[in-house]
């Protein structure tokens, strides 16, 4: 990020504003519950290979949002492209094979699976999931190998090597994030959304989470996720896409996305009712 | 009380063809459940439609016995696929109620009296399984007998064992190696989280339609195996309790172990049989009051059954892994 | 006269399951007997469709010159058996004119078939019994099938009902329930009978008060232990299953696998009102049901007790959180869900007869009824229920009654294939 001026740099701070190379583009994209807009946007895009943050109160529409991006629920009405394809109406299984990779709030750890099985499920086109090359170990072995090395670096990054035969059902709740996250990242992802990272992960395994993050980004991974603390997304954070009852309030860099009156009053009014409950 | 002829009869029956036809009804279950989380209540479907369809092959179309091993193989997969295209999305407890009312769909067409011409309806079928039997290596004359004292089978019984036994064993051998595979990591995930599976790219219908198919199919040769066994079929023999049965063998067993489904399956017939036989002991003892002996007399099936229904609740409560499965992988519930 | 058409599916023991027992399931073969002495036999088994069973025919026997082997009557299980001399060719007729009114031979059938036999075997012949199509005018016929399926409804839905606020409350899925709705009816037969010999209405309060008793004791004893113990969704299942195999066995044990009838009300004259021919009896189960159906629906909207339970249906951490004692009301369901699940078998065994397996065949109806309203909800099991009950009988308008439990499981599949969260469930909001 400091070596050279980024394209994103040049963008506008404003609600919809085209970036230079979308991987992620959205257009009037809704979905109500009950009446209820839970998520209405009119133009957003998201911009490849830098690391965005979705933020907002409880009941912004976050999670709502990724959901509809990946698949698992279904829009009331809207189109949206990832990677220059369409991508509406594509079952999340399809999306996650094109790219989209995401993780969960509430952690999906597999718990009757070691964690090095979590991890290595992660890993995309294998010859062993093929019904017909499963039951021959030599059409599969090879590439299995690869990806458990893989999974042992992975895991090794995120301080997991020591737990790699535990069943991941042993895990705490800030483990399971960071295998959450390994495992996404074995899958090779263009595009990876996380649904709030950093939350229960202690401190110092969330500072070494936000580095491989950036990282990510530097690699040429696009990065979006979702999270709550104005402090952790700020420093992170190429851009910040703020969501207010579903709708896109602000958008911008960091320095520029504080200090936008709207967010303050709509996400910062928010936080102190927060930390007043 | 001779409780040597108690056990021997009870061994009987646990290797006898009735335990190795539910071993297989309990390995297709693991399949379905155990690997892969699919609440199957119409097990039994699968197996009566393997049965039939040999039984309807011979008897009715005329056809060789291994022709109707084929139909009957075929058509466990058919229903397998019927049933799954349309209901694997369901939620786990209405896929269970689903596939348990398509079990008992089959049975009452099968068993109805429109049927008569072609499955003999209510009436069992029976057919001629001489093509089978030509193949019997064992002796099979009127004084053939194998094993000693009450151990002890017939000729044609013992190729029967020998056979089902051979299936047994080559079909959980193939079972361990699917499920060891990565794909077989792919129906665990599905079993423990079918999203998480999802977002990692996994196509989870495809998998469970196959897990389902292969289940079944398994089944499906347990079916086949009951009708060349028996020569023929009957629509009682197929009650939705014979799945209960075999998740009774399957939770003995292990759940999701590669030798539960076919442990449980022996253990359950020797219990049975243990208990059949004592009971049968018991009622001909002169000390018994002869109102509990009258009691008794007749009811050591009924007795039996009520036992595998106390053996499940018990089993739920103080093991609910199983003989040979891991206690602390089952309470990593969720 | 009209009426009898569509009765007869009911009016004979429907003894389905007789042949359930538990050693035929499939015989050990640790007992087989050696086939030489066996005797040479004819036998039969008369019923209307798969589970209704003719007594009293006359079936006779007779060798190849005409020689009368043998005269029998079928029995309760519509089971006929003849011994034969040895092997040869034999004349079974079929006497018409024992056959109840409303039923004649299936197109296809003779009264007299020729067969051949083997020595030391038994052989089957069948005679296919079905009901006469009279002249009846098809609206009539569609008015009293419409009654018959309102019944049947009716009793699957005061069953469901209880189903369904066992499940609604505790989120348990008791495949046991067929084995309460058994044992209601099991337990008014001994009440009316040999426990004192009290008239119906007498011995059927007693039950319901027995059945409430025994739900609180399955709760307390039971299912509040395992809860405790936090047991899966599918081991509960498990134990569910594990209990209903227990408790028909239990019933089989000492109640018989033979059918049998309440002492009071077997024979009643027909009413006719308009194009419906119905007995006091029928009237009155629709009647009774009806009410206490309303009555149930109306203290679960209106009553201190039916709003809590509604709390605790909804959030039970947070209706403990505000006062309500979860323990108590959780009791409380159990006591209502059995007592309703045991008068759905009181009054069953009212229209059919009473046998341990009476429960077990209506529990797939009942499902299907609390499913196809939407599970858990007390308003969408009746609805559900009726539906199911209707479409059961309506069925054997156009098919052979055998068949008339295909119809609404195979709705029910449909169902919940179109609208998984049943008619009128609302569709639960994803992650």
């Amino acid at each position: 990020m400091v070596e050279s001026v980024q394209p994103i740099l040049t963008v506008p701070a404003e609600v919809g504003t085209p970036k230079p190379n979308p991987i992620l583009v959205v257009d009037c994209l809704e979905r109500s519950f009950d009446g209820l807009k839970a998520v209405d946007i009119d133009h957003l895009e998201i911009e490849r290979g830098v690391v965005t943050s979705l933020i907002g109160p409880n009941g912004a529409g976050k999670t709502t949002l990724f959901n509809l991006l990946s698949g698992f629920e279904q829009a009331d009405k809207g189109r949206w492209q990832f990677d220059g394809q369409p991508a509406t109406h594509t079952s999340p299984d399809k999306l996650a094979r094109r790219g989209m990779i995401r993780t969960f709030q509430l952690t999906k750890s597999l718990s009757k699976l070691t964690v090095l099985d979590n991890v290595l499920l992660g890993a995309p086109d294998q010859q062993g999931e093929r019904l017909w090359a499963a039951p021959f170990q030599s059409k599969w072995q090879q590439q299995e190998q690869a990806n458990r090395q893989r999974a042992e670096e992975l895991l090794e990054r995120f301080n997991l090597t020591h737990m790699c035969h535990e069943l991941a059902g042993t895990l705490s709740g800030g483990q399971r994030k960071l295998l959450e996250v390994a495992r996404a990242l074995m899958a090779n992802p263009v595009l990876i959304m996380l649904d709030e990272p950093m939350a229960g992960v202690n401190p110092a395994l969330g500072q070494s989470l936000m580095r491989h993050i950036t990282q990510l980004a530097f690699e040429g991974v696009s990065v979006v996720f979702i999270e709550h603390a104005m402090e952790v997304v700020t420093g992170l954070s190429d851009w910040i896409v703020v969501l207010a009852q579903g709708q896109v309030i602000a958008e911008g860099p960091p320095w520029k996305v504080i200090h936008d009156e709207a967010v303050v009053d709509a996400y910062l009014g928010g936080q102190q009712e927060n930390r007043q409950r | 009380m001779e409780f040597d002829i108690i056990i021997t009869n009870a061994a009987r029956a646990a290797v006898g063809p009735e335990a190795l036809i539910l071993a297989l009804a309990a390995i297709g279950l693991n399949m379905h459940f155990g690997y892969t989380g699919l609440l199957n209540f119409g097990q039994v479907g699968f197996m009566l439609l393997g049965a039939y369809g040999t039984s309807v092959a011979v008897a009715t179309f005329g056809w060789s016995l291994w022709l109707g091993v084929l139909l009957g193989l075929i058509l466990a997969t058919a229903f397998a696929i019927t049933l799954g295209l349309p209901t694997l999305r369901l939620h786990a407890l209405l896929f269970a109620i689903v596939t348990i009312a398509a079990a008992e769909i089959v049975r009452i067409l099968v068993g109805s009296t429109d049927a008569i011409g072609l499955t003999g309806g209510p009436l069992s079928i029976s057919f001629d399984a001489g093509a089978f039997y030509d193949l019997n290596p064992y002796p099979d004359g009127p004084n053939d007998r194998y094993g000693a004292g009450t151990f002890e089978f017939t000729g044609q019984q013992l190729w029967v064992m020998t056979v089902g036994w051979t299936l047994v064993a080559l079909v959980s051998v193939g079972v361990f190696l699917l499920v060891r595979s990565p794909w077989g990591r792919v129906l665990k995930s599905i079993r423990e989280d079918q999203d998480a599976a999802r977002s990692l790219g996994k196509n989870v219908f495809t998998y469970k339609l196959q897990a389902l198919v292969i289940g079944g199919l398994i089944a499906g040769l347990g079916g086949v195996l009951d009708a060349i066994k028996t020569s023929g079929a009957d629509p009682n023999g197929f009650r939705p309790q014979v799945t209960f049965f075999a998740y009774a063998a399957l939770l003995l067993g292990g759940l999701a172990t590669y030798i539960g489904p076919v442990l449980g399956a022996i253990l359950f017939w020797f219990l049975r049989e243990l208990i059949e036989s004592f009971l049968r002991q018991l009622v001909a003892q002169t000390w018994l009051p002869d109102a509990i002996a009258n009691f008794f007399d007749g009811a050591e099936g009924i007795i039996s059954v009520g036992m595998v229904g106390l053996a499940l609740i018990l089993l739920m409560l103080f093991r609910p892994q199983g003989i040979v499965g891991s206690r602390n992988e089952m309470q990593l519930n969720g | 006269m009209v009426g009898l058409t569509f009765s007869a599916a009911l009016a004979w023991p429907a003894s389905a399951t007789a042949q359930n027992t538990a050693d035929s399931d499939a015989p050990s073969i640790g007992n087989q007997q050696s086939s030489d002495e066996q005797a040479t036999l004819l036998e039969g088994t008369l019923r209307v469709g798969f589970e209704q069973y003719v007594a009293g025919v006359t079936i006779s026997v007779s060798d190849s010159v005409g020689n009368l082997i043998e005269k029998t009557i079928t029995n309760s299980h519509g089971q006929w058996l003849v011994q034969l001399p040895g092997a040869g060719t034999y004349t079974v007729t079929l006497d018409e004119q024992t056959l109840p009114t409303e039923l004649k031979l299936r197109e296809g059938y003779e009264t007299t078939t020729t067969v051949t036999t083997q020595q030391g075997t038994s052989r089957a012949v069948v005679f296919a019994v079905g009901e006469t199509p009279q002249g009846a005018a098809f609206g009539e016929r569609v008015a009293q099938t419409m009654f018959n399926g309102l019944k049947f409804g009716l009793i699957i839905a005061i069953s469901a009902l209880g189903l369904s606020l066992i499940y609604g409350t505790t989120g348990l899925v008791n495949f046991a329930h067929g084995e309460l709705v058994t044992f209601g009816a099991i337990i008014a037969w001994y009440f009316n009978t040999s426990w004192g010999g009290l008239n119906l209405l007498a011995a059927a309060i007693v039950a319901t008060i027995v059945c409430a008793m025994l739900g609180a004791g399955l709760e307390k004893g039971v299912f509040r232990p395992l809860r405790q113990k936090r047991l899966g969704i599918f081991q509960l299942v498990v134990v569910t299953i594990g209990l209903s195999l227990l408790g028909r066995q239990i019933m089989q044990l000492f109640f018989g696998a033979e059918p049998r009838a309440y002492n009071d009300f077997q024979i009643q004259q027909r009413w006719g009102i308009g194009p419906w021919e119905v007995t006091p009896r029928e009237l009155m189960s629709v009647a009774v049901i009806t009410v206490i159906l309303i009555a149930v629906a109306f203290s679960l909207q209106r009553t201190r007790f039916g709003k809590a339970i509604r709390a605790v249906s909804d959030n039970s951490s947070l209706a403990e959180a505000s006062g309500i004692n979860v323990n108590r009301i959780v009791v409380l369901v159990w006591v209502v869900g059995t007592a309703l699940a045991g008068l759905g078998g009181i009054f069953q065994g009212l229209d059919t007869d009473i046998d341990p397996f009476l429960g077990f065949q209506l529990l797939l109806l009942i499902f299907a009824g609390v499913e196809l309203g939407g599970l858990g909800t007390a308003y969408g099991a009746i609805a559900g229920s009726l539906i199911i009950g209707m479409s059961t009988e309506l069925s054997t308008l156009w098919l052979s009654p055998e068949l008339k439990f295909v119809v609404p499981l195979v709705t029910l599949i449909g169902v919940l294939l179109l609208r998984p969260q049943g008619l009128f469930g609302v569709k639960a909001r994803v992650g």
